[in-house]
């Protein structure tokens, strides 16, 4: 850890990769023989994001949210329909050919299915040396028999396999060929859509310990895209929560963790499978009512007023409580849910929580708090609902841990540090735990 | 979830009459073995395996990757690629064994009783048709609806697996949707054959948890519905600790430890089950001050993953005596020599009635907590 921060804090600061307002749009089309273009999908809609060298950000969401056409649109597969991707502070619509294809080698991508992302014609050593065929100067062509034989080993498999072909191995086993593949030319940045889904928790543990030595020895940059929380939460130093084509909060890890303030980011929070079957019946789940919304036509104000636990809380007790509603506006009713005025006409935009923390959790560079939501800071009333959960510790088995140890305050960065003291009363916090 | 209960009574087959009561044993595999031929010689990927899953429970079956779960899942199901060969076993399925029919029968006898949710969900999507033919043919399939009828429920099916949109979507094509709802296809598809065992393969590997969590209620609900009994195949110790009823812990193509889900939790009886249990992950968060501290602790500690040090075997070299030897942190000289065999724990060391069984030679002290 020492030596991570060592090198996390001199390589902090420079930006390997920006995207500014980035907005990706299919179009919809109906027709059998004529296609007519009836509508768009917005599945990516002005996203921003800031990867510095030798950083992990985290990017978690819902499915569908639009992390895999981020990442496309970040690699260079698909076209932006708007806003741009700085690779080194140089613009990549701006690029010459060659400049392109030198990037196509610094920023390389691990596909999210290992079964598809694989050509199941060749064998599993030239898939793994193809890069060095567009990119033949990245390693002379002696050598590359031996550093395929290197990558494989290094991502846990059997050198002696680089001559079967992908559907001779195992969900995991190809998820790791693409992790081999990636790692070929030594790219700076690499975006890892979902790379360890497949993987059993050990061999997933080993894959992510080589990604963090990786970066350790060579000051690569991760973007890491994840639904698995545990794991993102152990290899991110920053985590970007996704929903409908939306970042809708972000930060350090520690501020998303354990100070996350959108209601979305506190449902996913609350709904990771505790690895323990007797907190099986505990309540505790925000379970979000309503259909996801299509990115077709999302939801007008807020886009996630639709399925807002905090919205139909403040909703209602401005309904019922006199004084607790001046925030809230006045709520009306109409054809779904009963949340606030703002949250169904106002697109909340990201705003940056309270004062920042001199140093990040990780001692990198500060990274600001940001949540997407009219009512972030706004203490509510606490109120019972139904199926929000006394906190539980979701931790591992009992043997496996120190409780006195985890309680220790001194361990812990202040979280009144990042933010006015004012703020600090959280409504959901406080309805959780209620 | 009203679109359950109409699922349920329009299906024309599978009448309540001939659903399983809970508890019956539905699914049995009995040391079924699997091999493949390859230019390097045969290689092993299933060698022994054994289990059963009873009406309206719920199997978990974990294990390191490659340990032969989707192999065996698909000599269940008859869909083995031409190279691979069952060499020994049986899987009954209420006393059938599906392994003796000849092949078009398996399939068929599947098609009717056992349906898959296979891991690979893009590849087993067809790219050419749109994602609301392909639900549509195979609910023609099974329940011989008409076309129109087919499309109405392709919709119901979709909207139940909470895909957004549902009425446009049906339409689109399999590239069209994210990771995640082709995921969500292939569970849809395998209800729409309306079964009595479903084997998932990571059925959820690609959902957000808000997702997912919808997801394997839904699965619930429709297997206390229909007393389906369900063999999940999964990585995610959470998913595991949250619906299974029974534990299945694969090692090398067998398996290693068999136990109700609470009792492996709580004591597992095998080295390799307990290594894999520590290394599982925990999200430390909850209650600010425990969680900060938590992951304080987890950083200062090397910032590392507990993982089991070595590769997992290859099928074709699986190591002498026990195969876990060469990486447990127990073993003894009698390990490199001797295979154990899967034995059931005596009754006096278990804390429950629920039967155990371990494949170790010294299952009885790991269970105690001797020996690591
Ligand atoms: N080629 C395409 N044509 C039309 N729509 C598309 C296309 N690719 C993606 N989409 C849509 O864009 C949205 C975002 O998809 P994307 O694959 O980026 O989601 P995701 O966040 O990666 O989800 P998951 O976690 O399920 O993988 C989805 O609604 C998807 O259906
Ligand atoms: N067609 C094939 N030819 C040769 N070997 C094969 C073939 N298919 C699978 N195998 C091997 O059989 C073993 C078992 O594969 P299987 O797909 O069942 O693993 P798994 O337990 O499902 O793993 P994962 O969790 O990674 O999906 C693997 O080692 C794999 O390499
Ligand atoms: S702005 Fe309103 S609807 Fe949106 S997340 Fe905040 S409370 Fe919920
Ligand atoms: S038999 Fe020996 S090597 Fe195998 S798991 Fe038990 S103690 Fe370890
Ligand atoms: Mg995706
Ligand atoms: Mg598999």
């Amino acid at each position: 850890m020492a030596e991570r921060a060592v090198v996390t804090r001199t390589g902090g600061d420079d930006v390997v990769l920006e995207v500014r307002d980035l907005a990706k749009s299919y179009p919809v089309r109906r027709g059998v023989l004529l296609k007519r273009t009836v509508g768009e999908v917005q599945a990516v809609d002005g996203v921003s994001l800031t990867l510095r060298r030798g950083r992990t950000l985290g990017l978690v969401g819902e499915s569908g949210s639009g992390k895999s056409t981020l990442a496309r649109v970040l690699v260079g597969i698909e076209k932006p329909t708007r806003g741009q991707v700085l690779v080194g502070g140089q613009d990549v619509s701006t690029m010459s050919r060659a400049e392109r294809r030198h990037l196509r080698r610094t920023v390389q991508m691990v596909f999210q299915d290992p079964y598809t992302s694989l050509n199941p014609r060749m064998s599993v050593g030239e898939i793994v040396g193809e890069p060095f065929r567009i990119h033949p100067d990245a390693v002379p062509a002696r050598g590359r028999r031996a550093a395929v034989a290197e990558l494989l080993e290094l991502v846990g498999l059997d050198p002696d396999h680089a001559n079967r072909y992908p559907h001779q191995f195992s969900g995991g086993q190809r998820q790791r060929i693409g992790v081999a593949r990636a790692l070929a030319v030594k790219p700076d940045v690499l975006v890892c859509d979902e790379p360890v889904s497949a993987l059993d928790v050990s061999v997933q543990g080993q894959v992510i310990n080589l990604l963090e030595d990786l970066q350790d020895e060579l000051g690569l940059s991760y973007l890491f895209i994840a639904h698995d929380l545990a794991v993102v939460q152990h290899i991110a130093d920053e985590v970007a929560v996704m929903y409908l084509g939306r970042v809708v909060e972000q930060g350090d890890d520690a501020a998303v963790y354990d100070d996350a303030r959108h209601p979305y980011t506190r449902a996913l929070l609350s709904a990771v499978p505790v690895p323990d079957p007797t907190a099986r019946d505990l309540p505790g789940e925000i379970v979000l009512e309503g259909d996801p919304p299509s990115p077709a036509d999302p939801p007008s104000g807020c886009r996630f007023h639709t399925r807002c636990w905090l919205a139909r809380q403040i909703a209602q007790q401005s309904l019922a409580g006199p004084g607790a509603g001046t925030e809230a506006g006045g709520a009306a009713e109409g054809d779904g849910p009963v949340v606030p005025e703002r949250c169904r006409t106002q697109d909340p935009v990201l705003v940056r929580l309270g004062a920042p923390a001199l140093v990040g959790a990780a001692g990198g560079p500060d990274v600001p708090h940001t949540v997407a939501c009219h009512f972030a800071t706004v203490p509510v009333v606490p109120q019972e609902p139904p199926d929000l959960r006394e906190p539980v510790d979701r931790s591992a088995p009992a043997d496996r841990q120190e409780p006195a140890d985890r309680q220790d305050p001194a361990d812990r960065q202040d979280p009144a540090d990042r933010q006015d003291p004012a703020d600090r009363q959280d409504p959901a916090d406080e309805s959780v735990r209620s | 979830m009203t679109a359950v209960g109409q699922m349920t009574t329009s299906a024309p087959t599978g009448g309540t009459a001939l659903r399983a009561a809970a508890g019956e044993t539905l699914l049995e595999v009995e040391d079924l073995a699997v091999e493949f031929r390859t230019p390097d010689g045969t290689v092993r990927a299933v060698d022994g395996l054994s289990y059963s899953v009873r009406a309206g429970e719920t199997l978990a079956i974990v294990g390191e990757s490659g340990c032969g779960k989707s192999v065996s899942s698909l000599a269940v199901m008859g869909l083995l690629a031409p190279t691979a060969r069952i060499t020994k076993g049986a899987a009954r399925f209420r006393g059938t064994d599906l392994l003796a029919l000849r092949p078009k029968e398996h399939r068929r006898y599947c098609g009717e009783h056992v349906a898959m949710v296979f891991q690979d969900a893009l590849a087993a999507l067809n790219p050419v048709h749109t994602v609301g033919y392909q639900l549509g043919e195979a609910l023609r399939a099974r329940h011989g609806v008409s076309r129109g009828e087919a499309r109405r429920r392709a919709v119901e099916l979709l909207d139940l697996v909470k895909v957004p949109n549902a009425r446009q979507r049906v339409d689109e094509y399999p590239h069209q949707f994210s990771g995640g709802m082709r995921q969500r296809v292939m569970i849809a598809s395998a209800l729409a054959m309306d079964p009595e065992v479903l084997i998932a393969d990571e059925p959820t590997t690609a959902l957000d948890v808000t997702v997912q969590a919808q997801v394997l209620r839904l699965l619930a609900e429709i297997q206390a519905e229909r007393t389906m009994a369900l063999v999940l195949i999964t990585h995610d110790m959470g998913v595991v600790a949250g619906v299974a009823d029974d534990v299945t812990v694969m090692y090398a193509g067998r398996a290693v430890e068999q136990a109700p889900v609470r009792e492996i939790f709580a004591a597992p009886a095998h080295p390799y089950t307990r290594a894999l249990l520590r290394s599982v992950p925990s999200l430390a968060t909850r209650g600010a001050a425990a969680g900060a501290g938590a992951r304080a602790d987890a950083k200062a500690a090397g910032g590392r993953l507990d993982v089991i040090p070595g590769r997992p075997p290859s099928p074709g070299q699986v190591p002498s005596g026990c195969p876990f030897h060469p990486r447990c942190e127990v073993a003894q000289d009698v390990c490199r020599t001797d295979p154990p065999p899967l034995a059931a724990i005596p009754a006096e060391a278990l804390t429950t009635a629920a039967p155990r069984a371990a494949a170790c030679h010294f299952a009885l002290d790991v269970l105690g907590g001797a020996r690591g």
